[in-house]
């Protein structure tokens, strides 16, 4: 019996911390598989380290944590101490109630709802923009004061009541009683307290995500925008570290609070409480170093701030020892303003990042950016010009706009008098195919998505605009102009495909195809390219239409400027759009990004060709490059009208709807407990109902 | 006792929650007094203790500290220190620091801090105890540390609120000397609160019984007993058999069919008033030689005594005699005119019905209850 105990206690044990286990392992490998362990080896960790914009977002998680736990322990305890010293029972437990329900209320909640409020508040008083430090600061103060006064208040509880009354009789003042007799008592609450909120704040990644602004970026939140793409090892390393330090975080936290418990007996001794001070003062020694450390190397000169908002993994950041762009342009343009200003002046730029244009686009709409430097993609541009939220660039500040290529001035999105973006990268959608498993016979089409000898190794879009895209490729309908009744087409030839379609994936597809665990899937050709690199069976091709023209789809991102920035601001931008477009910048950042390059300054370079060696064909492919204009006009995605994109989105809902990966079966089983739960519960009130009226029944009546 | 007023409380009035808890209370305390503040739980002793302190402040009336009004002076500027029914230690600090908490918030030099800290252990003969971390103190000990905490401030007033509740009965009675003495010694007034008449007999100068919020009567501990003002007091010290009678005449009364002599005078003619006749006070004779006659319902045997409760004209009397009579059988009683006390009536008279004895152990029951307030 107490062997079967154990073995369940280490199973349960297994279980939650294995993955973990597994996460310390894999970061000490020294290869980047997930497949194979290749030796040890401690340069995700070197790496980790040498990251410049990690560790910035590291020095903010701590800065933010930090101050938001500090201030929300000062005033949790003083709220903690109001609502002991309450004397109306009623109104005591409605403020204990209104404490717990932000705990049980979801994040996503707390964090939209705080969002709004700030952008309302900045709407009030017409703030440029709302959201920044200051808002995430107060979120975080916010969603932690609740956590502070649920530990600090049971020590209250604990404490004798007569305690305040004899520190005033014996002479101290109200304030002496608080901090000389009532505070030691409460003291380890406060701590514990603290420290949850300190760990609290350096997880959420939720709450910060809505509430934050441009140039300030938490740890979780970049570690989120970078596995967007592909987690690297680092990211490993880091988890890593993260555990370990909330694990002692943990443990002082329960070394100092272990007296929570209401029901303890035994006093706890003094000779106790001078190991627990002693503990208590290094842990808040630890933090006042790491807070000093943090204020002096953030202390500054004049500072010219720019706010960069880009796509994750977009720029060359000197990770690597590669050329960090931003750090280039700071220095650059600090001697450029120094210079003109007669005096120092630093620059800094935030460098935040998005994941999809529709959040990018949320974000602009609603106000609250602040961001100078903005890089959307085609159909992106055109609307938020369309709907003013771009202006007109002044090509006199970036005279490098000259190198771009001509026909990439004026793509279909941005061709009227003014110009109100600059390319910074290209991409075409091409079929990657396993050349072990796939006969040579059959690539060239769309249709190798659709073949039925791949079956249950096919990859499609787990994206709406692009799986009924690569359907409307193949059976040659404009994916901008179609008819209902050609959407539908579209989505019966996708019903057809998805018997065959091992998995609907995004950014799921490196891991898939390089580990051959599908052989086929269409990507952009730099992608396509790092899995080639990653696996040399692996192939690229751009489709063909049944006439024998190249049908697939080209997107742009592009440099923009929203409105609503100052005209020094905007200067301040546009010095680093043309950074980006010089030489040196743009060579870095197309060798990073592995995507087409609208530069000449970079297509004609020959270190750069051969750099890319081979690669250099397929990315500028002569038989594309050719017909890019063409590309442009028929196969990029434009903005759907309304209708068209509410009807897109019914057919997409329509194809996936029995497609849940669980299947069917995992919703019955939710169903039946669910059920059997309430089963229960009726059960047995039924059960005390008629037990109470049996004895009322049989005892008698008097009182 | 010095004559001297320190403390006088004027028309003391204090409701909470609607609750009327105490009901304009005067009160005056003289130096080097040792008071006892006595009554059921509820009656607001414990308030008026709070009051003196400082924790309460009373809705109306007076609180005069050597005739200035204190009522808006809070607690920590008042020269009075309390003793805390749970003592109230602070935790975190060792028995020394315990005591020189006081001094320390006076920022009294070291040196004079050791010696009076010292001087303090000796006299609750704690010596040797300084390092010792309160809460492994035994509830005696906590109590002797209690005590010097409060008396180092040399208060011209020390409060005790029930400060022997939680301790066990030897250790109570030794506690109990051991204040005397203390009190003695210092000469500092003592304001005690506590339910224990017994304790409040053998202890204090004055004993102020209150109940229902209102002081009942205040007199030295054998006035108390003896001549007592009303039912209630004469109830809740010692047992009594609390009849109603008629004063026939000064030195007249009847009550139980009898007329009786006795020694009180004033009353109305025929005005109704409640009798006490205290059991010790009541001789057993042959049938035929008592005033009254009953039926021995019951004997018990309590050491120095047989406690007998007899029927006589439907009331219980319960009667306290070295003699042994055997249950059902026929006695007579025999009052003197000395032992028996007459008091007018009150709103309590006629509460207690048979003869009566306050029970401290359902008072202890009842607690809680003002705990809570």
């Amino acid at each position: 019996m107490k062997r079967t105990n154990k073995i369940y206690t280490a199973l349960i044990f297994v279980f939650l911390y294995l993955p973990i286990a597994v996460l310390i392992l894999f970061s000490f490998n020294s290869s980047n598989s997930t497949n194979s362990l290749a030796g040890f080896s401690l340069k995700w960790y070197k790496e980790l380290f040498s990251d410049g914009a990690t560790l910035l977002a590291l020095r903010n998680t701590l800065v933010l944590a930090i101050l938001s736990s500090v201030i929300a322990t000062i005033i949790g305890t003083l709220a903690a101490y109001g609502i002991f010293r309450m004397k109306n029972k009623h109104v005591k437990n409605a403020l204990l109630t209104v404490n717990n329900i932000p705990m049980m209320n979801p994040e996503i909640v707390v964090g939209i709802s705080m969002m709004l409020l700030f952008v309302f508040v900045g709407r009030l008083v017409n703030a440029q923009s709302t959201l920044g430090f200051g808002t995430v600061l107060i979120a975080h103060i916010t969603f932690n004061i609740p956590y502070v006064v649920l530990s600090v208040l049971p020590k209250f509880k604990q404490m004798d009541r007569h305690l305040p009354e004899a520190a005033l009789d014996l002479g101290c003042t109200p304030f002496q009683s608080f901090y000389k007799v009532e505070m030691p008592q409460i003291i380890s609450g406060i701590i514990s307290g603290f420290i949850m909120a300190f760990t609290l704040s350096i997880d959420d990644f939720i709450i910060s995500y809505f509430t934050i602004g441009s140039g300030f970026e938490t740890l979780p939140i970049r570690i989120y925008s970078m596995t967007k793409k592909r987690v690297t090892p680092d990211m490993y390393a880091l988890s890593a570290l993260i555990f370990l330090s909330i694990l002692i975080l943990l443990l002082i936290s329960n070394f100092t609070g272990n007296s929570n418990n209401a029901k303890e007996k035994k006093p706890v001794t003094l000779k106790q409480k001078k190991t627990r001070r002693i503990v208590i003062a290094s842990t808040f020694a630890v933090i006042a170093i790491i807070t000093g450390a943090v204020f002096i190397s953030t202390a500054t000169t004049e500072t010219v701030v720019v706010n960069v908002y880009n796509w994750g993994e977009y720029i060359s950041d000197g990770s690597d020892g590669s050329y960090d762009t931003n750090k280039a342009f700071e220095e650059y343009y600090s001697n450029v303003l120094s210079e003109e200003r007669g005096h120092k002046v630093k620059v800094q730029v935030n460098y935040t990042t998005f994941t999809s244009n529709e959040d990018l686009y949320a974000k602009i709409k609603s106000g609250v950016g602040g961001y100078d430097v903005i890089i959307p993609s085609d159909y992106m541009v055109e609307r938020l010009k369309n709907e003013g939220l771009i202006q007109p660039l002044d090509l006199n500040n970036i005279p490098n706009y000259k190198y771009i290529k001509d026909e990439f001035k004026k793509p279909f999105y941005d061709n009227g008098k003014d110009t109100y973006s600059a390319m910074y990268t290209y991409g075409i959608v091409g079929i990657i195919y396993n050349t072990k498993y796939v006969d040579e016979a059959d690539i060239g089409g769309w249709d190798l998505l659709w073949n039925e000898k791949y079956s249950g190794h096919i990859l499609q879009f787990n994206n709406a605009r692009d799986a009924f895209g690569s359907a409307m490729y193949k059976l040659g309908i404009s994916v901008n102009t179609a008819t209902e009744d050609e959407w539908r087409q579209a989505l019966s030839e996708l019903k057809t495909q998805k018997p065959h379609v091992q998995s609907y994936v995004m950014d799921e597809i490196y891991n898939k195809l390089e580990s051959e665990e599908a052989w086929i899937g269409a990507y952009y050709a730099g992608d396509a390219l790092s899995m080639i690199y990653n696996n040399e069976n692996l192939a690229f091709y751009y489709p063909k239409n049944e006439d024998g023209e190249f049908a697939t789809n080209i997107f742009a991102d592009a440099m923009c400027i929203p409105t609503g920035i100052d005209a020094e601001n905007k200067e301040h931008a546009e010095a680093y759009i043309n950074f980006m477009l010089s030489e040196e910048p743009a060579i870095a950042n197309a060798e990073y990004i592995y995507y087409g390059c609208p530069n000449t300054l970079v297509t004609n370079n020959q270190e750069y060709r051969d750099y890319l060696g081979e690669d250099f064909d397929v990315i500028y492919d002569p038989d594309i490059e050719e017909n890019i204009d063409d590309l442009f006009s028929n196969y990029a995605y434009r903005n759907l009208p309304a209708d068209k994109l509410a009807l897109l989105n019914k057919l997409w809902e329509e194809l996936k709807v029995d497609s849940s990966s669980f299947g069917g079966g995992i919703y019955i089983v939710s169903g039946v407990i669910a059920l059997a739960i309430v089963g229960f519960i009726v059960f047995s009130y039924v059960v005390k109902v008629r037990r109470r009226r049996l004895y009322w029944n049989t005892t008698p009546k008097t009182k | 006792m010095n004559e001297k007023k320190i403390i006088e409380l004027k028309g003391v009035s204090k409701t909470f929650d609607d609750e009327v808890i105490l009901d304009n209370i005067d009160l005056k305390v003289y130096e080097k007094e040792f008071m006892t503040l006595l009554g059921p739980s509820g009656c607001g002793k414990t308030t008026t203790l709070r009051i003196i302190a400082g924790f309460v402040t009373p809705d109306s009336g007076e609180v005069l500290f050597d005739d200035v009004k204190i009522n808006d002076v809070p607690p920590h500027k008042r020269s009075v220190n309390t003793v805390f029914q749970k003592y109230a230690l602070f935790p975190h600090l060792n028995v020394y620091e315990n005591i020189a908490f006081a001094l320390r918030l006076k920022k009294v030099s070291e040196e004079e801090i050791y010696e009076r800290v010292e001087e303090m252990l000796t006299m609750v003969n704690l010596r040797g105890f300084e390092k010792r971390d309160v809460n492994l103190l035994s509830g005696g000990q906590q109590q002797r540390v209690a005590i010097a905490r409060a008396l180092i401030n040399k208060p011209r007033v020390l409060l005790l609120d029930e400060p022997l509740g939680a301790l066990d009965l030897k250790l109570r009675k030794d506690m109990q000397n051991e204040l005397k003495n203390i009190q003695r010694k210092t000469g500092i007034t003592f304001i005690y609160v506590t339910h224990d008449q017994e304790e409040a007999l053998s202890m204090s100068d004055t004993v102020v019984v209150m109940a229902n919020g209102k002081i009942q009567q205040i007199g030295s501990p054998t006035d108390i007993y003896n001549e007592p003002e009303n039912a209630f007091v004469a109830d809740f010290i010692g047992e009594s058999n609390i009849i109603d009678g008629v004063m026939l005449d000064d030195f007249k009364v009847r009550f139980s069919g009898h007329e009786f002599v006795c020694l009180d005078k004033g009353f109305g003619k025929n005005e109704a008033v409640d009798v006490v006749v205290r059991p010790e006070d009541v001789d057993v004779v042959p049938l035929e030689k008592g005033m009254l006659r009953g039926v021995v319902d019951s004997v018990t045997f309590k050491g120095v005594h047989y406690e007998i409760i007899v029927t006589i004209n439907k009331f219980k009397w319960m009667i306290q005699s070295t003699d042994y009579v055997a249950p059902m059988q026929k006695i007579g009683i025999y009052v003197e005119p000395d032992a028996i006390h007459i008091m007018k009536k009150s709103e309590f008279s006629g509460m207690f019905g048979d003869y009566s004895s306050f029970s401290d152990e359902l008072d202890h029951l009842s607690d809680v209850t003002e705990e809570e307030e």
